[in-house]
């Protein structure tokens, strides 16, 4: 795999904003990085790359330290926040004065401003930028030196929805590359149709690192949808054999706690006729919800 | 390190602000010295008064070279760039390193333009009126000139050791303009009202003001009593240069 975080914890005074978080991120897949507000997400990276010192653990990438690599922009690519650009300065010397910093010839910039779509507005001054440019940009940053790991937070902040789309597109491109992207998203519902591997963390703390798959079957909710024109029937008896029914309309039903061949089962013994059938998944957005919830709930009863 | 040092070059040179600042000061003892001459009754001065002015208003040059200095770090601080510029180079001295070559070749070239601009200006305005202001005469010109150029170089290192200390740029300009016009003469007035004498000369800052003080007896500050052009000149450059090294361990130790 290509980065390991191992043990990380990190305190800010007496409050403990990561702690003990152990994960890992592998190539050729986009892995979500989820948690609610003030989790420790972006703490979790930037201890990552060495600008905040952690009080225990590592982050390793390819088997070395951040600080241990000579020219980093070639192999790990980072965006925190697209706003951290002097709003004085011009797109392309933004880009420009990061290249020089790892040999990149400036040729290089240019390239990676039209790959952006911002090779227009390059020698406009930043402070004329929206979010929505500052992003494209941080992205140009990010690729300058083609870097095997890709790291972002939040990128999909102040994009508008074609914006998203595009980020979505490139990230999964770069990943199906072969290189490992780390992502951290709110919008859950961004990160289901981009990350394949997720690590969900609350208050600091991993609570679980899956595939996204995996990660929905085991917290999101099943259940089945039924229509049927002699509903009540079908409702008698499964409460009889124990599943828990919810009305939609005078047709329609919710079965939880049945599987959909036991409803249909069912209905063939009392012959009643279905004229819907369907296993319904809750969204990654219940899953997380649900997961990070009983984190929270766990933190607070320990207290 | 050449990588850090042309990315550091760049940065200082595309924020307009550090432009205007080196133009102002230019601007400030060029014209300061030029109206002198070109005003001032023929007569009433000599090569020393034109040196005098040229170095006492070019401590307005060096003030700003300062904040030139100290702004390499502290805007980076306060736009947050900070954080790219140490995720591209995790070594944090380097990029300090890098920092203070790029502002000290900012200082050398700046000062050394406003003494050789503004000595040749001086004399051709005062040959143009028939002055003849000889600065050959004048006693200890050439090190008091060079003596300056260093004044100002020091000055911007003493911005960037500011800057990397306090980190915001109000705070480290209000020191950088403080420190020499204040805090040096309270301390010293302070230990003087209780009877330790003689610490003047152990300013920093006043003992570097010496790198450019002419040898005549009526100059300003004179150097019979001080620690010399070299022994001030190397004080204060030793003082700098420990501010300096505390930025360095505040910068190293600190999460950006």
């Amino acid at each position: 795999m290509t980065v390991m975080v191992e043990g990380l914890t990190k305190r800010y005074g007496a409050k403990v904003a990561v702690g003990n978080l152990s994960f890992e991120v592998n190539p050729g897949v986009v892995t979500g990085f989820l948690g609610p507000n003030g989790s420790g997400k972006s703490t979790t990276m930037r201890c990552m790359i060495g600008l905040d010192r952690p009080n225990a653990g590592r982050a390793t990438f390819q088997g070395k330290a951040y600080s241990a690599l000579a020219r980093p922009l070639h192999e790990v690519g980072v965006l925190l926040d697209a706003g951290y650009v002097h709003p004085g300065r011009s797109g392309r010397n933004h880009l420009r004065w990061l290249a020089a910093s790892n040999g990149i010839p400036t040729k290089r910039a240019d390239e990676v401003l039209e790959l952006v779509g911002l090779e227009a507005v390059g020698g406009k001054s930043l402070r004329t930028y929206s979010l929505g440019m500052k992003q494209r940009l941080g992205l140009a940053g990010v690729l300058l030196g083609d870097p095997h790991t890709i790291i972002l937070d939040e990128p999909a902040n102040g994009l508008d929805p074609e914006g998203i789309r595009w980020i979505r597109d490139v990230l999964v491109h770069q990943a199906g590359l072969g290189k490992s992207v780390l992502v951290s998203s709110h919008l859950l519902s961004e990160m289901a149709l981009m990350a394949t591997a997720l690590v969900v963390i609350g208050k600091g703390q991993l609570i679980e690192q899956s595939t996204v798959a995996d990660f929905v079957a085991r917290h999101g909710d099943r259940w089945v949808r039924v229509a049927s024109p002699r509903v009540a029937t079908l409702v008698e008896a499964l409460r009889v054999s124990g599943a828990r029914v919810e009305y939609l309309d005078d047709t329609t039903i919710s079965v939880y706690g049945a599987t959909a061949p036991e409803v249909g089962d069912a209905a063939a013994r009392y012959n009643v006729a279905l004229h819907e059938l369907t296993t319904v998944t809750g969204s990654l957005e219940d899953a997380f919800l649900r997961a990070t919830a009983s984190v929270q709930e766990y933190q607070g009863g320990a207290r | 390190m050449i990588s850090t040092l042309r990315s550091e070059w760049i940065k200082l040179r595309t924020i307009r602000m550090n432009w205007v600042l080196v133009a102002i000061a230019l601007a400030f003892p060029l014209a300061v010295s030029a109206l002198f001459v070109a005003f001032a009754e023929v007569g009433s001065f000599d090569g020393a008064d034109v040196f005098g002015l040229l170095s006492f208003t070019t401590v307005v040059t060096t003030m700003l070279l300062g904040v030139v200095g100290a702004t390499t770090i502290t805007g980076e601080y306060g736009f947050n760039t900070i954080r790219p510029t140490f995720a591209a180079t995790p070594n944090r001295l380097r990029v300090i390193l890098a920092k203070m070559l790029v502002v000290i070749v900012v200082g050398i070239v700046t000062t050394a333009v406003v003494v050789v601009a503004g000595l040749s200006l001086c004399t051709a305005i005062a040959s143009a009126r028939d002055v003849d202001i000889d600065l050959g005469a004048v006693d200890g010109l050439v090190e008091a000139s060079v003596g300056l150029v260093v004044f100002g170089t020091i000055l911007t290192v003493f911005g960037l050791a500011l800057g990397s200390i306090v980190r915001s740029t109000p705070a480290a300009v209000a020191a950088l303009i403080l420190w020499p016009l204040l805090v040096e003469n309270i301390v010293s007035g302070i230990l003087g009202a209780v009877g330790i004498d003689n610490v003047s000369k152990w300013m920093p800052y006043g003992a570097g003001t010496q790198l450019w003080t002419l040898d005549s007896p009526d100059a300003i500050g004179g150097l019979t009593e001080g620690l010399g052009r070299v022994g001030g000149g190397l004080y204060f450059g030793g003082v700098v240069v420990a501010l300096l090294l505390v930025g360095c361990v505040f910068v190293s130790r600190r999460d950006a």
